[in-house]
């Protein structure tokens, strides 16, 4: 796309073209969808730079956006939605603000590895006597190892051991 | 200015927002946020608990208001039932077996995790960290690792929901990385507002098993004393009181090192008891015998800290 037309794009925004060139440039708009998709991208920057919104930004609002775009709800299945010319503006706006937000985050961020850093690591091999695999024996529960259960923690009400109901008593206990 | 120039504009003051940004909370503060949004707020929800290899899906609630705080499940498999904790007490309904009990458990505050309110002082046995961030249903989540630093507990991962701080997944791994039990909210919303419902089983009409209330005694009295403790592990609290049958007393310690919980049971011996290593779950237990006394140490750490335990146990002179 030639410089010029760029200019003359940018001079239309900002209301300094005469009548004559604002004709011409408004027919090679409409006839050209390149020039079109450029009309739309800088009314969309010239219409954020001009608003009040923009000039008194919060200094949470990048922060805000990137909450509302994690908020999302995730759709597998493919949305389909009618798309409408403010939408679109929106949407070129937003993707300003999100080039902005990757952009400065890359620059501050360093990625966490999902995965314990070496001190932990470290930490968990540092072994104790283990105890056989073998000395340990999985075993149906009974009356009275069950009661200790019960007594032990919660977790026998979350747990669906059938066989915890017949043995299910009553811990009693008040703190002073 | 030109269009173009005032573009860059844009995108430099932008870029300038996000690195005067506040920094992301670390482990600890996550933990703090987390339990207090599980007292404040009002949830509900589905969670799916995974223990001994068995799945139970639950709906559950919280309900916060005036000071007041409910916790409520609900089976939706067989045995069907409905638990509900007010304050220090657990109230649960069979619906199978019409059999209800009450439950008094001042020592425990929820049925998804508890977390110390001074983590700080858990700084000599844990370590606790921010690892990542994952989606757990549909809603992004730090997950916080607590991992021990020693082989004598084990190291647990927790999923908290970065808009409200609910915790989402609990897992607790066993020390080669296995998990051995978790929980996992298949949808929660919180709510303005959910009603705390007045419990009394004796309206039932069923059979409800009475609570004897006994009061937490001193550790002195106990048959027992624990001569060899890991590091961290502290009293939480001693009874003694029947547990199979009225004439049998049972001696019963509990101790916590903040996360992980072991029971100590001593009582008098009156059949062959199966001595050594068993274990239900994550739950660990010691059983042996001290002159007439049967002991038994459970609890959900490794068997070498049970065994350690329950060497260290010796009667009191």
């Amino acid at each position: 796309m030639p410089e010029e037309l760029k200019q003359k794009i940018s001079q239309f925004l900002d209301d300094e073209l005469d009548q004559a060139q604002t004709l011409g440039l408004l027919k090679k708009i409409q006839s050209e969808p390149e020039l079109q998709e450029q009309f739309k991208r800088y009314e969309a920057v010239s219409h954020a730079l001009k608003t009040e919104v923009f000039l008194l930004a919060k200094t949470d609002f990048s922060t805000r956006i990137r909450q509302q775009i994690q908020q999302e709800p995730t759709y597998l299945l493919p949305q389909r939605k009618i798309v409408s010319r403010g939408h679109i503006q929106l949407a070129v706006a937003a993707s300003i603000a999100v080039v902005a937000l990757l952009v400065g985050r890359d620059m501050m961020v360093t990625k966490k590895p999902a995965v314990p850093s070496p001190n932990l690591q470290l930490a968990q091999q540092q072994a104790t006597k283990p105890v056989a695999s073998a000395e340990v024996k999985q075993l149906p529960l009974n009356k009275r190892i069950n009661d200790y259960l019960q007594a032990h923690n919660n977790s026998v009400y979350t747990n669906g051991e059938a066989n915890f109901q017949p043995y299910a008593r009553v811990t009693a206990y008040s703190q002073k | 200015m030109s269009v173009a120039k005032c573009f860059f504009v844009v995108v430099l003051l932008s870029a300038g927002q996000v690195l005067a940004e506040a920094p992301e909370p670390d482990a600890k503060q996550l933990l703090t946020k987390m339990n207090q949004a599980m007292a404040t707020l009002n949830y509900q929800g589905t969670v799916a608990f995974l223990k001994n290899d068995k799945l139970e899906p639950m709906k559950y609630s919280h309900a916060a208001a005036n000071g007041k705080q409910q916790e409520r499940l609900l089976s939706l498999n067989s045995p069907l039932r409905e638990i509900v904790r007010d304050a220090d007490k657990v109230s649960c309904l069979f619906k199978e077996t019409r059999q209800s009990i009450v439950d008094h458990r001042p020592f425990e505050h929820s049925f998804l995790v508890d977390v110390p309110g001074n983590l700080d002082d858990l700084d000599g046995i844990y370590q606790f960290e921010v690892i990542g961030s994952e989606d757990v249903a549909l809603l992004p989540s730090y997950v916080v690792a607590i991992v021990p630093k020693d082989k004598a507990r084990y190291s647990r991962k927790i999923w908290i929901e970065k808009q409200q701080f609910l915790p989402l997944k609990v897992v607790l791994y066993d020390n080669s990385g296995v998990p051995l039990e978790q929980l996992v909210f298949t949808e929660i919303a919180v709510k303005e507002a959910l009603p705390i419902v007045d419990v009394s089983l004796s309206d039932t009409g069923l059979p409800v098993q009475h609570i004897h209330q006994s009061s937490p005694q001193s550790s002195a009295q106990a048959t027992f004393k624990v001569t060899d403790l890991p590091k961290g592990f502290h009293e939480v609290f001693f009874i003694r009181k029947p547990m199979h049958n009225a004439e049998q007393p049972v001696d019963h310690l509990l101790l916590s090192d903040g996360f992980a919980t072991v029971s100590i049971y001593m009582e008098n011996q009156v059949a062959a008891v199966q001595s050594g290593l068993q274990s239900v779950g994550a739950v660990n237990s010691y059983s042996r015998t001290l002159n007439n006394y049967e002991l038994t140490v459970m609890g959900e750490v490794p068997a070498e800290t049970i065994k350690l335990i329950a060497e260290g146990v010796k009667l009191r002179d």
